[in-house]
């Protein structure tokens, strides 16, 4: 049966490469590694949360655990129903890229392919490190899919006030005033796909795809009416991280997140207000750990880019904008707090000038950085932001904030001459 | 004495007016070349307008990496910069073959001074653009990097680098169209030498209290580094 699934598995390259027909082999359910691995121990742990899973599930479901690292189908029991196979090394795909934001994507794909091969009804794709994964993170992210009639389960995870800030002061902000749903995380990067949804996932691999797979999976499935959920996982381990640095990491999040918008502009447009997503599990907070805060540094990169980077902000930022901006970074540290609303219109306006190309968008996308900065600095120096907890109501702030500058976005989006600066 | 001072007026006249009446098929001719030129180009700019709109020149440019074009372009689109060039090259072209109307002698060797010296003329507008070009662009990516890095001095560099290369393509401009070689070189030596030289000093100096204090850092380093609390993914 190992075989007969390692040959779906390259089937699933070949079909990629030549838009063939999908292979006889079949699985209820894929669970997908999207990052190498850390070790044999880490995909043993996700195969015996799988198996662990299935238990919780109607008899008789099979499934495949997916993971990139091996070249070849792993001897197993033919009775067994969890299987495993090697993930399809998308072509062109380098090393180094592999354990990137970039790579992340490409294994998305690869694993959404196997997935179609074996034309199975759920395709659980995990990135987080697979340390992370138990038996509770696959019953709740598959059993939406397999006993909920759900089509997309989007994780929610037990985090640390400082932890997934692009998150917490961009993608979900965003997501949620532009789209009209409350995905906790827009970009996962753990999922479970319903089969409906992964056909419409864009096959091509190795190449930056226009069409970003994990940028477009939420709109995707709000956009055509989708069930979607969330899931509560608990605590989430980090793969590696990305040496790039923060700019670049900015460059390749914020690049697919409004190239999505751009593409689904019609329908942002119709949008009022944002409805909640059912959940499943209980929301849990991490108790605070005794780490200092020192926002200097922080503080300090706004003020570089606020004296040195005004000539491609006011390309992008209207005239007020720039005045506050200046304002704040002559304030003091203790002081130092960039509104809600001001860092809504900046996410708005930069998405905007991503749009009309203002000016070069690497270009625009890097020079966002020293603002992020200067928010996650502002974030941080809250004076109600003392714990994990506080710190969702302090993003709800942040969301109504974009929620009630929305129009602002739509009018400038429809008539971008009139307010350009 | 007065007969011959005015038999002389009227023959200089009679001679301005002839020659005034011999240039004036000439003149007609070459508005005429301008405007039936004008028309083409603009016929020939819309059209290619049209295509390159219909094939997404702008996308297809940004997503080969050529992104400087657009920027610098008015209306930042490549393809209005293409659709202007087209225009006032076929301006150019009916201007000067209207000059073939003209005194056969003297305009046909104006011609051909014009025509031997515009391919030169040319290319070094080409080479001034893409040093403008290139230039920009270099600069803002050197500027975002420096403010990204948290350096100082991030205008600096920047400016360093637009002034460098703009100097490079001047240089290599006035050179290929041979006005004055000798001086050219000599101050684009001086130029481009004290550009460097100002930016190492002013690199030098303004990181003098960086390395320091980097070199101190790390002999003061602890054992265990204490972990950035902020976490971005």
């Amino acid at each position: 049966m190992a075989d007969t699934f390692a040959a779906a598995s390259e089937d699933a390259v070949r079909t990629d490469r030549e838009g063939g027909a999908a292979h006889g082999a079949s699985a209820d359910l894929v669970v997908g590694l999207a990052l190498p691995a850390k070790d044999q121990d880490a995909i043993a742990n996700a195969v015996e949360s799988t198996r662990a899973a299935l238990s919780d599930f109607a008899a008789g479901l099979r499934a495949v655990v997916v993971h990139a690292g091996a070249t070849s189908a792993e001897p197993a029991n033919p009775a067994d129903p969890v299987q495993i196979v090697p993930m399809p090394a998308p072509p062109g795909v380098s090393a180094e890229a592999a354990t990137s934001l970039q790579g992340y994507a490409d294994g998305f794909r690869a694993i959404v392919n196997v997935a179609k091969t074996l034309q199975a009804r759920a395709c659980a794709i995990i990135g987080s490190d697979a340390t992370s994964i138990d038996r509770n993170w696959i019953a709740h992210l598959a059993g939406p899919v397999l006993e909920g009639g759900f089509d997309l389960v989007s994780p929610c995870y037990a985090r640390h006030r400082f932890e997934g800030l692009i998150n917490r002061g961009i993608i979900y902000p965003l997501v949620r005033a532009l789209y009209g749903r409350r995905v906790r995380n827009p970009f996962g990067p753990d999922f479970c796909l319903s089969a409906r949804l992964f056909e419409r996932v864009p096959a091509a691999t190795g190449q930056p795809a226009r069409v970003h797979p994990v940028a477009s999976l939420v709109p995707e499935a709000i956009v055509t009416g989708m069930r979607i959920c969330q899931s509560h996982l608990g605590v989430r381990h980090y793969p590696s991280p990305d040496d790039a640095g923060l700019s670049v990491l900015l460059t390749q999040i914020l690049a697919p997140l409004f190239s999505e918008i751009e593409r689904r502009a019609a329908f942002l447009q119709r949008v009022r207000g944002s409805q909640p997503v059912e959940e499943f599990g209980a929301p849990a907070y991490l108790p605070e750990q005794p780490t200092g805060t020192d926002v200097s540094r922080l503080i300090e990169s706004f003020q570089i880019g606020t004296r040195n980077l005004q000539e491609i902000w006011s390309v992008v930022l209207p005239p007020s904008t720039i005045v506050e901006l200046r304002h704040l970074a002559r304030a003091p540290a203790t002081n130092f707090q960039m509104q809600d609303e001001l860092w809504a219109r900046i996410v708005y306006d930069f998405a905007l000038a991503y749009r009309v190309r203002s000016i070069n968008r690497d270009h625009l996308l890097r020079a966002i950085t020293p603002l992020y900065l200067g928010w996650v600095a502002s974030y941080a120096l809250k004076p109600d932001n003392t714990s994990a907890e506080a710190a969702e109501s302090i993003v709800e702030r942040l969301c109504a904030a974009y929620e009630n500058t929305r129009p602002y976005f739509v009018a400038r989006w429809r008539w971008p001459d009139r307010f350009n600066p | 004495m007065w007969d011959q001072v005015g038999q002389t007026l009227n023959e200089s006249t009679v001679r301005v007016v002839s020659r005034i009446a011999s240039l004036l098929p000439g003149i007609l001719a070459l508005a005429i070349a301008i405007i039936v030129a004008a028309l083409i180009a603009w016929l020939v700019a819309t059209i290619l307008r049209r295509i390159l709109r219909a094939i997404d020149f702008d996308e297809r440019l940004e997503s080969w990496g050529v992104h400087g074009v657009a920027e610098w372009s008015p209306s930042h689109s490549a393809t209005v910069l293409v659709a202007r060039v087209a225009w006032w090259g076929i301006l150019l072209l009916g201007f000067v073959l209207g000059l073939g109307a003209f005194d056969a002698t003297l305009s046909s060797q104006l011609a051909f001074n014009i025509f031997a010296w515009v391919p030169r003329l040319v290319v070094s507008v080409v080479v001034i653009l893409i040093g403008a070009v290139v230039g920009r662009y270099l600069a803002r990516h050197v500027l975002l990097e420096a403010v990204n890095m948290n350096l100082q001095y991030a205008r600096v560099l920047s400016a360093g680098v637009r002034w460098m290369i703009m100097t490079l393509a001047v240089t290599m401009a006035l050179d290929h169209l041979q006005i004055a070689p000798g001086i050219i070189h000599l101050a684009f030596g001086i130029l481009f030498g004290g550009i460097v030289l100002a930016l190492s000093l002013a690199v030098g100096l303004g990181s003098k209290e960086l390395v320091r204090s980097s070199l101190e850092r790390e002999s003061e380093k602890p054992f265990v580094e204490i972990e950035e609390p902020f976490r971005h993914l």
